[in-house]
């Protein structure tokens, strides 16, 4: 089929053009205002600018709201994505929450796949003491970009499995603004660029937490395409939590109170509090930098004044939240399978819903606990370590209600199940290695080692990637109406949580004995070289379990066994309707007469199509 | 029915708050005579049927155990609690048809009234006593059901207990943290030894209870039934809740407690140091000494504090022996204190903990404690004056930082290497050319961005100089002059 149709193509193509009329722009400007016209950094900055724009516009998602601008009408959208078929369908604009949920989840996945990639040759670095094969520049790019495009692909991943999900667990047809949420999806694209273009302009190697001084003063251009990323991506966080609120909020089906709702949906209403609170404030760090860098306002400069911890606070007061922006949506898939797979309720349901929220809450008051060793007020130290500490009391109230749901239950072990039991002990490593963190005194000691890597790899694959793994497993059949192979899932699952494990261990013990982070080459009288070579080599088996999964996903996406509608035996609405889900959702629509997690009650019912059937509903005219 | 009433009918109270259940079954016991049963009341509610209990004294009670509104714990209570013979019929009719249940308070063991709130609790079919087949023959005392949850909990336990038990005998044989060398790392430690037993027990509890669970709580083949419809418990959650809160402030407290001793001031004025980082190497100043040194030596049991600071970027001080750490920012307004009294003789190093740059994995300095004496010797030995300016040049080109960056062996670490560029002719980078001469030298040092060597970049600390006196620079000239 024409290539040349697909959003996806059209996009690039005009952000390709569009970044040489913004090079252009720009330099006019600056001749106009008697500037030189050539700096790069301005001059790439305003192509940048430019190119985004122009991809979005190049993509088509504009078109409903340029024409309303017009005054015109636009027709509710068909739901055959203008007759695209397969992966075609999903490199082209749709405004279905179930494709834009699969977009997401598709670049996600490729996304993180580089950022691992990044991973495999840095450690494949640090294997051995001395520098064989990577420059000191090149080595901190790597780690640089390692973390913040996994953030990226991570934030996609949220967006995956909220925008799936949240309407078909409430019962509802979509978003309740469609054409914000493919906006949204978009909108990521250009920014992924905008990072990846770092690698062909030399690198930025501040670290994926860019402070100054080091990132304003050093002079590669790249540094403002990595701001401008960011906050392009960031951009997409804030508005898919808008649709998410909203549509939690306004959009449930009848008889669904909100202590009726998929817990899922709870962990997603969490994540999108924060995410629309907290995101502006990375992108204003960000930018305050890139203002530095382009024109030469000094807020992080102390030889005119700027006082550089301020950076520190505006970014940790985004990005710690955002970690459990990452988390939350892990945990509420936790929650959400366990009871399926052991056949009971969710233990103290409410208690678990109540807790996303605190965790949420408590989040926002702990972030200077990244600062204990930065030079901030002493004192001040301590309420971050008492909030901090604090948090331990909502997640642990989710990890006794996990062991209370499984316990005295009627286990099975397909791929998911052991996917949300292996997130279930990495997370608690995770978080169990979060306290020795949290006291100043001892921080003082690891801030900055590898005892931090450990702590935050095995939080981020406990708390998402693990889950993120079970919630595509488990809603294979739902996406794809087929049945993905249990035998190579269960291999994936053994290889990662193997890899996983010793890695965790051993970059633990190396921070404990004295291995700093962002380091491209490490001292062999720390004798830690041998613990080096295994992390290396687990990094190594865990990519192999991640190969698995993707030779799983391809062949089963073709020729996995048809499934059925409904084959966990789930409760949960969108298990009541066919595999894969209608383009409609509910053609009948639904609603709530009992609890949710009501398993193990003899004749209790959760939904039920309501009866008569409403007439169909027309789409609403204008909406977002 | 079983059993005789000593020739008295048996009086009957029926609980049930659907009318078709209880007048049916009112009518079906009337029908059969034989059974000379008379129904002596039909009750609705829990307290009507605690009423009729006292009122009516009946000697048997059959209730429908399908009826959500009667509150069945308290019902049994009261059953359990009373005084004379009573027993009751446990009706359902729901799947599985009419089974039934007897208790009798006299002869009631505490398995069964476990069994019957479980029962209740989980909704599943009763236990079929032998013998029972639904709707004839006499109903007997059933077989305790096996008591499992008591059973599962020790098994567990017991799981946990081995879990902890050797996780804390691992822990006691390998040492997780480098040797401990100054007073503030005995607190820290203290603490670390603290968590990290949290750790072991609290890791141990849960996966102790999740593996248990895997082994034992499995769906058997073909059993297409859920398990007991378990939803929760709020004095449970309330105390699972408060615990760990109590938990986490006693350790907050603690970590606060610790910081507060690590920071604690010296009985005597403390040794003063000035760090000072620079891409990519540490300078270490003793003000009150006059010294100047590219090495920390500070002498054992007494405690030295240190004021950090940047002359570019941020940096980060840290000994892991020592413990503690702390940032060192740019900006005169910035300097940070961090106090530290090592405690045991030895060599170690200091390095940057904050990424700064290309060389951060390699900006490493030596950090010697030394006995009290023998730093004093020391410090006689730095404060000897060099002689004559090459001399006293390559001091200051060592103790300023310049040995980070330019070599004087003709190779390139960061800048220019000085072998034999004096009176050359360098190209700058603007594409200009200048003479390496003596004043190029002094405004290279003074302000180091104004010409930069073409193929070099712009890297040296503007402020590199801000303590060097015009007399130390002329020295490095004559230093630099010498190197041919």
């Amino acid at each position: 089929m024409n290539l040349f149709k697909l959003s996806l193509v059209r996009g690039l193509i005009a952000q390709f053009l569009g970044t040489f009329a913004g090079v252009l722009l720009t330099i006019i400007i600056r001749v106009l205002v008697g500037l030189p016209a050539w700096k790069s950094e301005p001059v790439f900055v305003g192509g940048a600018l430019v190119g985004v724009v122009a991809f979005m516009f190049g993509t088509g998602v504009l078109n409903d709201w340029i024409k309303w601008t017009k005054g015109e009408e636009t027709p509710e959208p068909p739901h055959d994505s203008d007759g695209l078929k397969g992966l075609a369908k999903y490199l082209h604009v749709s405004y279905d929450h179930k494709v834009i949920g699969i977009q997401y989840g598709i670049t996600s996945v490729m996304v993180l796949l580089v950022a691992g990639l990044f991973a495999l040759i840095f450690r494949t670095e640090l294997a051995q003491t001395g520098l064989q094969f990577l420059t000191e520049d090149g080595f901190n790019t790597m780690i640089s970009l390692h973390g913040i495009v996994n953030i990226g692909g991570i934030l996609m991943g949220v967006g995956a499995m909220s925008n799936f999900l949240v309407p078909l667990m409430i019962g509802a047809n979509d978003m309740a603004f469609p054409r914000l949420n493919a906006f949204a999806f978009w909108i990521n694209l250009p920014g992924i660029v905008l990072l990846m273009s770092t690698l062909l302009i030399g690198g930025v190697d501040a670290g994926w937490t860019a402070y100054p001084p080091l990132s304003s003063n050093l002079v590669k251009v790249g540094f403002a395409m990595f701001f401008l990323g960011v906050y392009v991506i960031g951009l997409s966080s804030i508005l898919g939590a808008i649709n998410v609120l909203v549509t939690t909020l306004r959009m449930r089906a009848p008889g669904m109170t909100l202590f009726r709702m998929p817990i899922f949906v709870w962990s997603a209403f969490a994540t999108a509090i924060i995410a629309l609170t907290a995101t502006q404030l990375i992108g204003l760090s960000f930018q305050l930098v890139l203002f530095q860098r382009l024109f030469g306002m000094d807020f992080f400069n102390p030889l005119e004044g700027g006082n550089v911890l301020l950076f520190q606070h505006l970014f940790w007061f985004y990005s710690h939240p955002a970690v459990y922006v990452f988390v939350l949506t892990g945990l509420g898939v936790i929650s959400e399978l366990l009871p399926v797979f052991a056949r009971k309720p969710l233990y103290g349901y409410r208690w678990v819903a109540m807790s996303s929220l605190a965790i949420a809450l408590v989040g926002f008051f702990v972030w200077a606990h990244h600062m204990f060793t930065s030079g901030m007020a002493s004192y001040l130290r301590v309420p971050f370590m008492y909030s901090t500490l604090l948090v331990a009391v909502p997640t642990g109230v989710k990890f006794f209600s996990w062991i209370a749901t499984i316990w005295r239950g009627k286990l099975t072990f397909p791929t998911p199940m052991l996917f949300v039991l292996g997130a279930i002990s990495i997370f608690l490593l995770g978080g169990l290695s979060g306290p020795p963190n949290a006291t100043v005194a001892t921080d003082l000691h690891l801030h900055d080692t590898y005892f931090i890597v450990g702590h935050f790899h095995a939080t981020m694959f406990g708390g998402y990637i693990f889950p993120f793994f079970a919630a595509i497993y488990y809603w294979f059949p739902k996406m794809t109406g087929r049945m993905y192979n249990e035998r190579l899932g269960k291999v994936h699952f053994w290889f990662m949580l193997l890899g996983f494990y010793v890695q965790s261990i051993m970059q633990m013990e190396v921070g404990l004995l004295g291995m700093r982070r962002r380091i491209a080459d490490y001292d062999p009288a720390l004798g830690i070289t041998f613990q080096q070579l295994l992390i290396t080599i687990a990094g190594f088996v865990i990519a192999t379990g991640v190969l698995v999964f993707l030779v799983n996903m391809i062949i089963s996406v073709r020729r996995g066994a048809v499934a059925v509608a409904n084959p966990w035996r789930s409760r949960s609405p969108e298990w009541q309707i066919p595999s894969p889900a209608p383009a409609h959702n509910y053609d009948t629509p639904l609603e709530v007469v009992g609890e949710p997690y009501d398993y193990g009650l003899p004749g209790s019912v959760y939904t039920r199509e309501s009866s008569p059937p409403a007439p169909p509903v027309s789409a609403p005219a204008a909406a977002d | 029915m079983n059993g005789s009433n000593q020739g008295k009918p048996w009086r009957i109270l029926i609980a049930s708050s659907h009318p078709l259940f209880a007048k049916g079954l009112r009518s079906l016991l009337e029908e059969r005579r034989e059974m000379d049963a008379v129904v002596v009341g039909l009750v609705a509610t829990i307290d009507e049927a605690l009423t009729a209990l006292e009122s009516l004294q009946p000697d048997l009670v059959i209730v429908d155990y399908d009826d959500e509104r009667v509150n069945r714990d308290e019902f049994l209570a009261r059953f359990v609690e009373g005084e004379g013979r009573l027993r009751v019929v446990l009706l359902s009719l729901k799947e599985g048809g009419s089974e039934a249940i007897v208790y009798d308070r006299r002869t009631m063991a505490a398995s069964q009234i476990d069994e019957w709130l479980e029962m209740w609790n989980e909704n599943q079919a009763p236990f079929i006593p032998p013998g029972i087949s639904p709707g004839k023959g006499t109903p007997q005392i059933p077989k305790p059901r096996r008591r499992d949850s008591m059973k599962h909990f020790i098994a567990a336990a017991l799981v946990v207990i081995v879990l902890m038990a050797a996780g804390l005998y691992g822990y006691q044989q390998i040492n997780l943290l480098p040797e401990q060398a100054s007073l503030q790392g005995a607190s820290i430690d203290n603490l670390f030894g603290i968590h990290f037993i949290a750790i072991i027990v609290l890791f141990s509890l849960i996966v102790g209870l999740m593996v248990y669970s895997i082994l034992v709580f499995r769906r058997k083949a073909g059993d297409t039934s859920d398990g007991p419809h378990m939803e929760g418990n709020t004095k449970l959650e309330v105390a699972w809740t408060i615990v760990p809160l109590g938990a986490v402030l006693v350790l907050a407290y603690m970590g606060g407690t610790t910081l507060g001793d690590i920071q604690a001031l010296p009985d005597q004025k403390p040794l003063q140091v000035k760090v000072v980082g620079s891409q990519w190497a540490w300078r270490f100043e003793y003000p009150e000494l006059g010294i100047i040194s590219t090495e920390l030596v500070l002498p054992v049991d007494e405690q030295a504090l240190l004021e950090l600071s940047s002359t570019d970027v941020i940096h980060s001080f840290w000994v892991p022996e020592f413990r503690v750490k702390q940032d060192a920012l740019p900006g005169e307004d910035f300097v940070r204190e961090l106090r530290v009294t090592p405690t045991q003789i030895g060599e170690y190093k200091v390095r940057c903990a904050e990424l700064c740059g290309r060389l951060h994995h390699a900006m490493e300095s030596p950090v010697k404690v030394i006995a009290q004496q023998d730093f004093e010797a020391w410090v006689k030995s730095k404060t000897v004056a060099c002689t004559g300016p090459v001399e006293c040049g390559n001091l200051w080109y060592q103790q300023f930082g310049c040995q980070a960056c330019h070599s004087i062996d003709g190779s390139v670490v960061v800048g220019p290497s000085w072998k034999g560029i004096f009176g050359k002719e360098e190209s700058i980078s603007d594409g200009t050319s200048v003479l390496v001469d003596h004043d190029y030298i002094v405004e290279s040092i003074r302000n180091p961005g104004a010409k930069i060597t073409a193929g070099f970049q712009n890297l040296m600390p503007a402020n590199i100089a801000a303590n060097m006196t015009d007399a130390q620079i002329e020295d490095l000239i004559a230093f630099i002059e010498s190197l041919k």
